[in-house]
């Protein structure tokens, strides 16, 4: 069904401000978004065609890696004899202000080599956002690198450089912090009011985002709609049916701490080797932080132990910056696991409320989600993640002809959220599907065919992604997998035939739960590679790109090794370096593959071109009669092949004519079409105790054509391991004055191998003609999709459902002991 | 003050504070395969194996490991010759960011010496101190199965595990298309 019309109301900010990154709302337009796509032909290869794509691979990093021989950023430690060490300083208290800081004994440490505070000339006054995103930035810039007012229990104050640790941490201790104390408030709906202590004053943020109303601690107000949602609900053939839902604040938790080392080059130009998702951004925004040109920063990412989004944030390299300029010297600030849980950034919890309006047979007329964010001290990310709670789940079901979303982001005395793999989604998907589950059950109708009567097919024009401009835009749908993923998710969990436990107490029941995430942010990206091509025939190929240990580099080589026609181990990949790659938005938004994999998509065939031209001449054949595969070029007519060492060695050291052959490619696009989920949850309950084991996940998931599947299995399999984290474990938890009450591994909770269910991950193949070779993302959707599922397991198992995340055995057991 | 230990078979004199970290220690003399994750003795990723046992170098002191055997990723294969349970964790695509893998398999090491066909159950005990934020142990848990298998095959004077094929790396371009 598709679409042509919708009402968009999106809220925007006075002209000439950002607005937060909210898209000028425009009605959907056909002719804008056509089914058939202009494909290349190369695009769409069978599975028999393809020579590297979506054929096994070794992970190019991998055997560095398994030999302990791979740099991450605290391994470059042994480059600089002259290298600090730093330990931040941090607020003990949850809201007030700095009246004195007493540096004078840590001043005076042998060891010491700087100690910067707020007034310190080293360290940049100017207000910013730590959030990692694309320029105009889409958070409001509330926070400095270090602060005078203080927001939680976390927020940085000082810092210390030193010639090792224990001195860095004996100076730090030794600094003598007076403040004067504010009210605080720690709970979101209690902040939320002009009689709340209030975290920002008048001045206090610069960039400020759409709705913003700081008397009442909302950093941000969204809302869009398409149809009459209450106008739906008034209807007399329709019953309307509510429910609410709340997620917990997740750590990243990634095992390579936020790291980075700091230093000015003999160019007089600042570097960093950082564990970052984002070289291009923190690029920039160091730039613009420090007052300095952007040619004068230099961001280099070595090997990343995890991110998550939590390496999206610039957390730690501003600090380190400021006190290696203070100290004239490198510095290397390696968070502590403490500060990780406490000062770094977390997923935004949420409560989360659903509403529809359900005619006795089982159409939805409307649906609409409302959220309430609660963003920390500050406000990174807090906008266009809520933005994501109805943008990624809602276009699921497209058929439903009213829809509704509204969130208000507000501010607490609590550590800082950001961005966090799912952005939003899981908050919207455990709603949405908690919902329709219990729908489904009040109607009497199967949950599964209640949901394909109005879930997306290809063809339609999805109105709702675009509703509220902003990380979605309209789009048509041109593959899509659903049906396939809930057979084979079936099939593998045993839907049909589930076997009871033999005891009496215990009940077994599957749970399931659907989703769809984006593939890059609509609009809002760019990928860029090169490729150079040396005498043997093998290739260089610089990618902005980042790899944080998804895979990504090699993704890329099979990509590049497709077009050229040769071995991956032919095609030597570096990434992410600002003085030597091509610029690119970064690790974020489930884009990676997509967007920078097109780029190298482009710049091999940039360099096909010149090979066979060069094939061309040494054969004697026209370009058109000639290919390459088996790194040759060939001719399909006479049969005759050059290899491709031979063209190497021709084109630079020819005779005649010489050149080096190089390929550039450059990609954005307007697209960004959803991968989707089938999420299956076995469980087994113990009515008497509330006890449960879950027995298995099963998830299913079209990605398009996976570039490597067993890399893409992987992904699917760490999504969902973090997803079932947020149904059954509490994530950080914070005390009466906004402490994180978790300082290490041993105290915050997440499964562990032996708590950690099978998973077994499908990859169901589509073609999704926009992106490189079929392929659109994987590695966000199945984060979304455990705490529904789980929860109507639960529900399906013993009758009671759990709407709190986590789902625990005393919840189960208050829930199956009330009357 | 100087300590004298063994690390990878050869005899090291390392000059560390008594109280100094293992893991620090061993980092600073070059093992950067020896990762730390938290702030000691939690996360798993500096585990080493230290006269025969697997234990995390990290809040353990120099002066509780003078004169013993100490054993890193490092002395296990090189990129061009990897161990079979290196091996077995590249062919399943065990492995993602890869900081917590050394400790992995140096658990492994130490599992697959007592025992040479553990069950899955097992396998999941001898990694549960080490936190894994990629992979929800899903493929290491078969990879280390694997490398069991490997590993019997090996002294049992089998050729090469076949159990996997699909984890290979393609040496050439593939077949010409029409």
């Amino acid at each position: 069904m598709a679409r042509s019309t919708a009402e968009v109301s999106a809220v925007t900010d006075r002209d000439g401000v950002p607005d937060g990154g909210t898209a000028t709302p425009r009605a959907p337009d056909d002719a804008e978004h056509p089914l058939e796509w202009d494909e290349q032909e190369n695009n769409d290869l069978s599975p028999e065609e393809r020579t590297s794509v979506s054929q096994p691979a070794e992970k190019v990093d991998d055997r560095k890696l398994v030999t302990g021989q791979a740099k991450y950023t605290a391994d470059y430690d042994e480059r600089f004899p002259e290298l600090a060490r730093a330990k931040v300083v941090r607020s003990e208290i949850p809201h007030g202000n700095v009246v004195d800081i007493d540096a004078s004994a840590a001043k005076a440490m042998d060891g010491v080599c700087a100690v910067i505070t707020p007034d310190d000339e080293a360290v940049p006054d100017a207000k910013y956002t730590s959030a990692g995103q694309s320029y105009p930035e889409p958070s409001p810039w509330d926070m400095r690198v270090l602060n005078e007012h203080v927001r939680y229990v976390g927020d940085p104050v000082a810092a210390v450089a030193a010639v090792d640790e224990e001195t860095a941490e004996e100076a730090a201790a030794a600094i003598e912090i007076e403040y004067e104390e504010h009210d605080h408030v720690v709970d979101p709906e209690a902040a939320f009011s002009e009689d709340a202590p209030r975290l920002f004053g008048a001045d206090e943020v610069d960039n400020e985002i759409v709705g913003h109303d700081y008397a009442r601690n909302r950093m941000a107000h969204i809302e869009g709609k398409i149809g009459e949602v209450a106008a739906a609900t008034e209807r007399e053939d329709v019953h309307v049916h509510e429910s609410e839902w709340s997620t917990i604040r997740q750590s990243h938790a990634q095992v390579e701490k936020h790291t980075t080392l700091a230093y000015t080059d003999e160019d007089e130009r600042h570097v960093l080797i950082t564990s970052t998702q984002v070289p291009n951004h923190t690029r920039r925004q160091l730039a613009h932080l420090f007052d300095v040109p952007i040619r004068d920063v230099r961001v280099k990412k070595p090997r990343v132990g995890g991110g998550f989004g939590g390496k999206q944030a610039m957390v730690v390299e501003p600090i380190a910056l400021a006190l290696s300029l203070a100290a004239s010297r490198p510095v290397l600030y390696e968070a502590t696991r403490e500060e990780e849980f406490g000062a770094m950034r977390s997923r935004h919890p949420m409560r989360v409320r659903a509403r529809s309006a359900v005619t006795a047979d089982g159409t939805i007329e409307a649906i609409e989600l409302y959220a309430l964010s609660n963003t920390g001290a500050y406000g990174s990310h807090g906008m266009t993640v809520a933005g994501n709670v109805g943008s990624k789940p809602l276009p699921l079901y497209s058929k439903v002809p009213n829809v509704r979303f509204e969130a208000d982001i507000v501010h607490t005395n609590t550590p800082q959220t950001g961005a966090m793999r799912g952005y939003g989604a899981p908050q919207g998907t455990l709603a949405l599907e908690g919902h329709l589950d219990r729908v489904a059950r009040d109607l009497g109708i199967d949950p599964i065919e209640f949901r394909r009567d109005h879930y997306m097919e290809v063809g339609d024009l999805d109105a709702i992604a675009g509703m509220m401009g902003g990380e979605g835009a309209e789009r048509r749908i041109r593959s899509c997998g659903l049906d396939e993923c809930i057979a084979r998710g079936k099939e593998a969990v045993g839907w049909d035939d589930l076997e009871q436990p033999a005891a009496e107490q215990l009940h077994r029941g599957i749970g399931m739960a659907l989703s769809a995430q984006g593939t890059g942010v609509a609009g809002d990206e760019l990928g860029a590679a090169q490729i150079m091509m040396n005498e043997d025939g093998s290739f260089h190929l610089q990618v902005g790109g980042v790899d944080i240990g998804t895979g990504a580099d090699t993704a890329f080589v099979q990509i590049a090794a497709e077009v050229l026609g040769c071995a991956p181990a032919d095609v030597v990949v570096k990434t992410s370096d600002t003085d030597n790659t091509p610029f690119d938005y970064g690790a974020y938004a489930s884009s990676t593959t997509y967007i920078s994999g097109m780029a190298v998509k482009k710049a091999a065939e940039d360099a096909k071109e010149r090979i066979l031209k060069w094939g061309s001449h040494m054969l004697d054949e026209p370009v058109e009669q000639l290919d390459t595969c088996g790194s040759e070029v060939y001719s399909d007519r006479t049969g005759a092949s050059v290899t491709l060492e031979e063209i190497g060695y021709e084109s630079v050291y020819g005779e005649e004519t010489r050149e080096h052959i190089l390929g550039k490619g450059t990609h954005s696009t307007e697209e960004s079409p959803p991968p989707f989920a089938a999420q299956f949850v076995d469980v087994t309950v113990n009515e008497e105790t509330g006890e449960f084991d879950v027995n298995k996940l099963v998830v299913a998931v079209d990605c398009g054509v996976a570039i490597n599947p067993k890399m893409a299995e992987g992904q699917i399999e760490g999504a969902n391991h973090m997803s079932y984290e947020m149904a059954v474990n509490e994530g950080i938890t914070v005390d009466s004055e906004g402490r994180a009450e978790q300082r290490d591994y041993e105290e915050y909770s997440f499964p562990t191998a032996t708590e950690s269910p099978p998973i077994e991950s499908i990859l169901v193949e589509t073609h999704e003609p926009t992106g490189p070779f079929g392929a659109k993302s994987v590695a966000e959707v199945p984060t979304n999709t455990v705490p529904p599922a789980l929860s109507n397991a639960v529900r399906e198992a013993v009758g009671v459902r759990i709407t709190d995340m986590p789902i625990t055995a005393e919840k189960i057991k208050r829930a199956l002991d009330e009357p | 003050m100087k300590y004298t230990l063994t690390v990878n078979g050869e005899r090291k004199r390392i000059e560390a504070d008594a109280d100094a970290d293992v893991a620090s220690t061993l980092r600073a003399a070059g093992y950067k395969g020896v990762k730390c994750g938290c702030d000691g003795g939690v996360c798993g990723a500096s585990t080493v194996i230290i006269d025969g046992e697997a234990r995390m170098a990290c809040g353990l002191s120099m002066a509780s490991v003078a004169g013993s055997e100490i054993e890193t990723i490092e002395a296990l294969g090189s990129q061009g010759d990897l161990h079979p349970i290196q091996q077995a964790f590249v062919d399943h695509l065990a492995v993602q960011c890869g900081f917590c893998i050394p400790g992995m398999i140096m658990q492994t090491k130490q599992l697959l010496a007592e025992t040479t066909d553990p069950s899955e159950q097992e396998v999941r005990e001898a990694i549960d101190d080490v936190v894994c934020r990629c992979t929800g142990y899903q493929k290491p848990v078969e990879a280390v199965l694997d490398a069991a298998q490997r590993l019997r095959n090996d002294s049992a004077g089998i050729e090469e595990s076949t159990a996997m094929t699909d984890g290979g790396t393609l040496d050439s371009g593939g077949e010409r298309r029409d």
